[in-house]
């Protein structure tokens, strides 16, 4: 099977995003940067794939400014088949959704798998507005897949609230990966010394032919705000005992909450 | 500026979460003087209109096939007609694993945009501003939006108050086109370019109450040391009307299922009250909670993360704390009369 998988570099989920004085932008010079962890989930996921039906070929993809290569090698270490490079810095999951879509009709595909959101933009948006920009299905947020070369369809499993699902879509599908039963593996240094000699084919959006204007934000930030602090109201070190009694007059009293 | 609320339902009386959805819808139009339109999926009891006319609904839209089935495409494209119909500039869904599915799908069929987990919308010059979280939380942002298209919002659960307008809506009631009305079950819209079949459904066997939209929750960490240990847990959610809810290292050690986590790679939830137990507040479980409203951890380390993050610490062990927790919850709420795998949700029981 062709499977392709669109990755993302966002700031690590470790690292601390600061807020420019004003409000008006966020402080991301020396952020450190790493492909966005449902993306990986993806990408595990499709090279799951590709050992289960040998013959099947991996495809990455990302798309934004230069900063983006480091997916792509990171996807090469792992050992994928090809990768691509969509320059558009900036562009948001709206555009990037119609840039992948404009790429990957080119690739013959029967999978296209993504993270169920971006570590940055949290919008969950890509993997459906993909979908359509295909006119394919999309299933979000699966758990696991498994695929049948022979029926040519995938057999997924999907939380909701109160249960889990088991669904059956024949090929082509966008599929948004939640965290599965396999951790995503991490490349050997062999790999990706290897990976950083490797060419890094772009493409560019005129290229594409997508139009600038098709680009534009779909949403005008007016501004950004740290989370509200949280002061501690009370620290309790007396025996448990006391602790939990006034704790639970204080949320019942005081915050009735209970 | 007309709404169209997506009223997600599976019988009986609609949930908080409905109504915060209907609350939203209802206020945006009201401040711009638009209608507010609802496209309900699934039954939603005999008097529907009346309902949802006590909500400030002018219009329900109301389509065959339970929401138990998993059609995306379908709900997608009947919610793209609907929007399109009744001339909606913000369309408005829960942030729950349907509305998240569905909503970019609607999005980038009505060729608007999509805004996940808001957790402020209103109208300001004729344009929607929203307030959402972007990088898991660690920063808030306001946005504008101006068209083209209509604006997709997903609502993040508990933020918003449900209050029923002064004046009911109008209340009429539609049925949606027979032709797409007739894809009911499992089966497809001939129509749709869906081809994906949903085989089989596994109901939790409702052992405790779901995360997703608790009002209350009690997670447990690491610190609870085993499956055994995860067991205080449980029962300090089920005294507390809570769902249980754990950390990745607890999930990742085994002690609780990957459906209870909470925090990246996990579940995001904004109860009102949330307990922390052995967990030392890692900025990915932070992600997963910080919006809670009143934060209780319990931690032996003085030290851990999470007592910055809380509204009420107890340092010390969670094996002595849970338990003399539970015995204080037993006298205060249950009067020692407590009913074993009691699973009242808090809301519902302040209620009664």
């Amino acid at each position: 099977m062709r499977i392709a998988v669109c990755l993302k570099l966002v700031p690590a989920s470790t690292s601390d995003i600061r807020v420019a004085p004003g409000g008006q932008s966020l402080l991301l010079a020396g952020v450190e940067m790493a492909v966005s962890l449902y993306d990986e989930y993806a990408l595990e996921t499709a090279l799951c794939l590709r050992e289960a039906l040998p013959g099947s070929t991996i495809h990455a993809l990302s798309i934004g400014g230069e900063e983006c290569v480091k997916c792509l090698q990171h996807a090469l270490a792992l050992g994928v088949d090809s990768v691509l490079h969509i320059r558009a810095p900036g562009a948001d999951s709206r555009a990037a959704a119609k840039l992948a879509a404009a790429a990957l009709r080119l690739l013959e595909l029967d999978l296209v798998l993504c993270g169920r959101q971006a570590c940055d933009d949290d919008l969950w948006f890509f993997p459906g507005a993909l979908g359509e920009a295909l006119g394919w299905p999309h299933l979000s947020a699966v758990s696991s897949v498994a695929a049948d070369g022979d029926k040519r369809a995938v057999e997924c499993r999907r939380r909701f609230e109160g249960g889990e699902q088991f669904i059956h879509a024949p090929w082509p599908v966008v599929i948004s990966c939640d965290r599965g039963p396999h951790e995503p593996r991490i490349p050997m240094l062999k790999g990706r010394l290897a990976a950083k000699k490797m060419p890094v084919p772009v493409k560019t959006t005129s290229e594409l032919g997508i139009a600038a204007a098709d680009l534009t934000p779909a949403l005008a930030v007016l501004r950004y705000a740290p989370p509200a602090q949280r002061t501690p109201k009370k620290v309790f070190t007396c025996p448990p005992t006391d602790a939990a009694a006034e704790l639970v007059r204080l949320l019942r009293e005081e915050e009735k909450l209970i | 500026m007309n709404t169209l609320a997506v009223i997600e339902h599976a019988g009986g009386e609609p949930d908080g979460a409905v109504l915060e959805v209907l609350s939203v819808a209802h206020s945006l139009a009201r401040q711009s003087g638009g209608v507010v339109s609802a496209f309900v999926a699934g039954p939603l009891g005999s008097d529907v209109a009346g309902y949802l006319a006590g909500w400030g609904v002018d219009k329900a839209c109301v389509a065959a096939g339970g929401v138990e089935t998993y059609l995306p495409l379908y709900w997608a494209q009947l919610i793209a007609d609907t929007a399109r119909a009744e001339n909606a500039v913000v369309v408005l869904l829960r942030a729950n694993a349907l509305g998240r599915d569905i909503a970019g799908r609607v999005a980038a069929r009505l060729g608007g945009a999509l805004a996940a987990d808001c957790v402020g919308l209103s109208v300001v010059d004729g344009k929607v501003r929203l307030e959402r979280p972007v990088f898991s939380g660690r920063v808030f942002v306001t946005a504008e939006f101006s068209g083209p298209g209509p604006l997709v919002a997903t609502l993040r659960p508990n933020v918003f108050s449900a209050e029923m307008p002064d004046k009911p809506g109008a209340g009429r009631v539609v049925t949606l086109a027979a032709k797409v009305a007739q894809a009911s079950g499992l089966r497809r819209n001939p129509e749709d370019c869906a081809t994906v079949i949903a085989t089989e459904l596994a109901r939790d066997t409702g052992k405790h109450l779901e995360l997703s939209e608790a009002t209350a929750i009690v997670a447990g960490g690491r610190g609870v040391g085993s499956a055994e240990g995860f067991r205080m847990i449980l029962e300090l959610a089920e005294v507390l009307g809570a769902a249980p809810g754990a950390s990745r290292a607890a999930v990742d050690a085994g002690y609780a299922p990957h459906a209870l986590q909470i925090g990246q790679s996990g579940k995001t939830v904004n109860p009102a009250l949330y307990v922390a137990c052995g967990i030392s507040g890692s900025m990915q479980h932070l992600a997963g909670m910080r919006t809670s409203k009143c934060i209780v951890a319990i931690n032996k380390d003085p030290g851990a993360p999470i007592f910055r993050f809380c509204d009420y610490g107890i340092v010390g062990d969670l094996f002595d704390v849970v338990p003399a927790l539970i015995a204080q919850l037993d006298r205060t709420i249950w009067d020692g009369q407590r009913k074993m795998r009691c699973i009242v949700p808090l809301k519902e029981r302040r209620r009664q």
